[in-house]
């Protein structure tokens, strides 16, 4: 069972300061949706906002065209997986699982049954009579979602629950939640600061800055067309390379920015609406459309101050004539060394361009299928 | 002598401090160890000098007399009754006042807990007219429920308990909330079982120190059907190189004592939590 979320006009406020600012989103049943952004951008009050552990102090919240935000958290049909799992301390891994559903009266063989179920699919079953002190992290952590999966709820929220776990296991259990909302097909909100668990689970990516939500999309909306500066700063690991632009023209053929001691660039860009004077603009380049040029080649010269060499591809943290750094990528087979004069190359087409208040323009997704 | 590698543990085998550690404790045994002597000598041995505590013959006379004697058995029995008594309902009233002032928000919350620990800094002898003036209009004098109702109220407890519940992470109760948890089921089968050692350390502390109390069953209970073990012990003394003698005397301190030390070995480990609990997470 899974339901469709309707959040309007969302506000919060804690004394004079305000964390949400009339947020509004729609989630369509069955979707899976991560919210993200840095530590106090808002993304955790709002999902315990969904949940009932937080009052609004505006707007309204549905689940399933049935509005929620006036019931209490249990009988909201919503089942949330915290941080810190929050497992009762004392009751066997069973007694966990089934607690909630006692609390409704629920027949005993009723909730042994789904108990077992959820813990099949878990693959706790021979866990059951354990207490959680008992468990490692990463079995608290199944249990937890057992907890929310016995419940059968209309939506599941998770609150950085894998931010615990070690860095093999939290891949791996992304893996098995990415499984699981296969399986169940219920809507869940995931919450996380963590980039990579954002992509990889995401159908749609809420990111969230400073009291109100930046953009809204896919994983790769979210990468290659990014609404603002400061998602395109966000997302993307290593960072975005952002430099400044000297003087910008439009021609027909599209917009050329003069960026100084990286060249002049003639790109596709055709920009919608006015954009504020050169003295303010910016360019957005990811690491992976600036490359390295084979020696001899023709390029921006740079100097290497960083050289990581990651296996499968390299990453040259680089150092522009005029003081501006730039991130390149180069073949995981290279032999550069930090230190050494490289030329670059930037894909005029991959460019964003910022403008002064923030906004980012775009050539080209440059995506393709298959 | 070739520099030694520097072993953390070394910090734990100080032998100097072990030796007064253990001289410490013979000097804390020492009054026990005497008063259990005591009580296996014969009377008329020890009216002529406590010293023949360290010489044969010992006897488990005064035992066997303290089982023939009715009147000790009715103190012990008024002394467990107002101390299982005091122990349950401070239990009972701390949890419940603790889990209130520490998870619960309601008008001048601060302001009550504030109240409540400066009973912590008011001595029983500051009220112990008034209260001996109030249970005598009340008729609860030389009555169980007269030596038990003074030792309800402890601020104490009530602190202990509300630091104990302050301390559970919040997300516990989100999750029962979650979890739709009625109010009381969560206090009682959620919050109250994580409390579990502060509640053996409490329950401890209220049953030696209504166990050990002198003063107020002293005032309270004056007919002797009344006496606890303290108040019956030390009306005995005035029998003291009589009948009775120190022998008999050192035998009923024993066996007053006995209900204590069990109490405390089965508890230990609890005492042991509690204490160290919150130290390291």
């Amino acid at each position: 069972m899974s339901a469709s979320i309707e959040i309007r006009n969302v506000t919060k406020r804690y004394g004079g300061l305000t964390v949400l600012e009339d947020i509004s989103l729609s989630i369509a049943a069955g979707e899976f949706v991560v919210f993200l952004g840095p530590s106090g951008c808002g993304k955790s009050t709002l999902l315990r906002m969904v949940a009932g552990l937080e009052a609004l102090d505006g707007g309204t919240i549905d689940l399933g065209g049935t509005r929620i935000d006036t019931l209490p958290p249990g009988k909201r049909g919503v089942a949330m997986v915290f941080q810190s799992y929050a497992l009762y301390p004392h009751m066997t891994v069973a007694q966990n699982m089934g607690f909630g559903l006692e609390n409704i009266g629920m027949a005993r063989e009723d909730i042994a049954r789904r108990v077992t179920a959820a813990a099949d699919v878990l693959e706790i079953a021979h866990l059951l009579d354990r207490k959680p002190a008992k468990l490692s992290g990463g079995q608290r952590q199944r249990v937890a979602i057992g907890r929310a999966i016995v419940k059968e709820p209309k939506a599941f929220l998770f609150d950085e629950p894998l931010s615990n776990l070690d860095a093999a296991l939290r891949g791996r259990t992304r893996l098995e939640l990415a499984q699981l909302h296969a399986r169940l097909g219920s809507t869940m909100i995931f919450v996380t600061h963590d980039q990579v668990e954002a992509m990889t689970l995401a159908d749609r990516i809420v990111v969230m800055h400073n009291r109100r939500i930046e953009q809204i999309g896919t994983p790769m909306e979210i990468y290659r067309r990014p609404a603002t500066r400061f998602v395109a700063g966000f997302v993307g690991t290593p960072a975005i390379s952002i430099l400044g632009v000297k003087a910008a023209e439009l021609g027909p053929r599209g917009l050329t920015v003069d960026l100084g001691s990286a060249g002049v660039l003639q790109t596709r860009l055709q920009l919608p609406v006015a954009v504020p004077a050169a003295g303010g603009l910016e360019i957005g380049i990811r690491p992976e459309d600036v490359t390295v040029v084979p020696p001899g080649g023709d390029g921006i010269p740079a100097r290497a101050e960083v050289v990581e060499h990651l296996g499968e591809r390299t990453l040259v943290y680089a150092r522009l004539p005029d003081g501006q750094q730039i991130t390149a990528e180069a073949d995981g087979r290279s032999t550069l060394r930090a230190g050494t004069e490289v030329k670059l190359r930037l894909d005029p087409d991959a460019l964003h361009l910022f403008a002064a208040d923030g906004r980012a323009f775009h050539v080209d997704a440059g995506g393709y299928d298959g | 002598m070739a520099p030694r590698t520097y072993r953390p543990e070394a910090l734990n085998t100080s032998k100097g401090l072990f030796v007064l550690a253990c001289l410490l404790a013979v000097v804390a045994m020492a009054p026990i160890a005497w008063i259990v002597g005591l009580s296996l000598k014969d009377n008329k041995a020890l009216m002529l000098g406590t010293e023949a505590v360290f010489a044969l013959p010992y006897t488990l006379a005064n035992y066997v007399n303290l089982i023939g004697s009715s009147q000790v058995f009715g103190w012990f029995f008024n002394s467990l009754v107002v101390a299982v008594g005091e122990t349950v309902g401070v239990l009972v009233l701390s949890s419940l006042a603790g889990y209130a002032f520490g998870r619960l928000e309601f008008p001048f919350r601060r302001t009550l807990f504030v109240l409540v620990l400066f009973g912590l800094a008011v001595p029983e002898q500051a009220v112990i007219i008034a209260r001996h003036q109030m249970f005598n209009w009340l008729g609860w004098h030389n009555t169980h429920l007269g030596l038990i109702v003074p030792g309800l109220t402890s601020a104490f407890g009530v602190f202990l308990m509300t630091q104990f519940f302050r301390a559970i992470p919040k997300e516990i109760d989100e999750a029962a909330l979650l979890d739709n948890t009625p109010p009381f089921r969560l206090f009682w089968r959620v919050m109250l079982p994580l409390t579990l050692p502060a509640q053996a350390t409490l329950g401890i502390f209220t049953f030696l120190h209504a166990w050990n109390d002198y003063w107020w069953p002293l005032i309270s209970a004056t007919k002797k059907e009344m006496f606890t073990l303290t108040v019956g012990i030390a009306s005995s003394q005035t029998n003291f190189a009589q009948s009775e003698g120190l022998g008999f005397l050192s035998a009923q301190a024993v066996f007053a004592s006995l209900p204590v030390v069990i109490v405390y070995i089965l508890f230990q480990r609890h005492i042991v939590t509690a204490v160290s609990g919150g130290a390291v997470k």
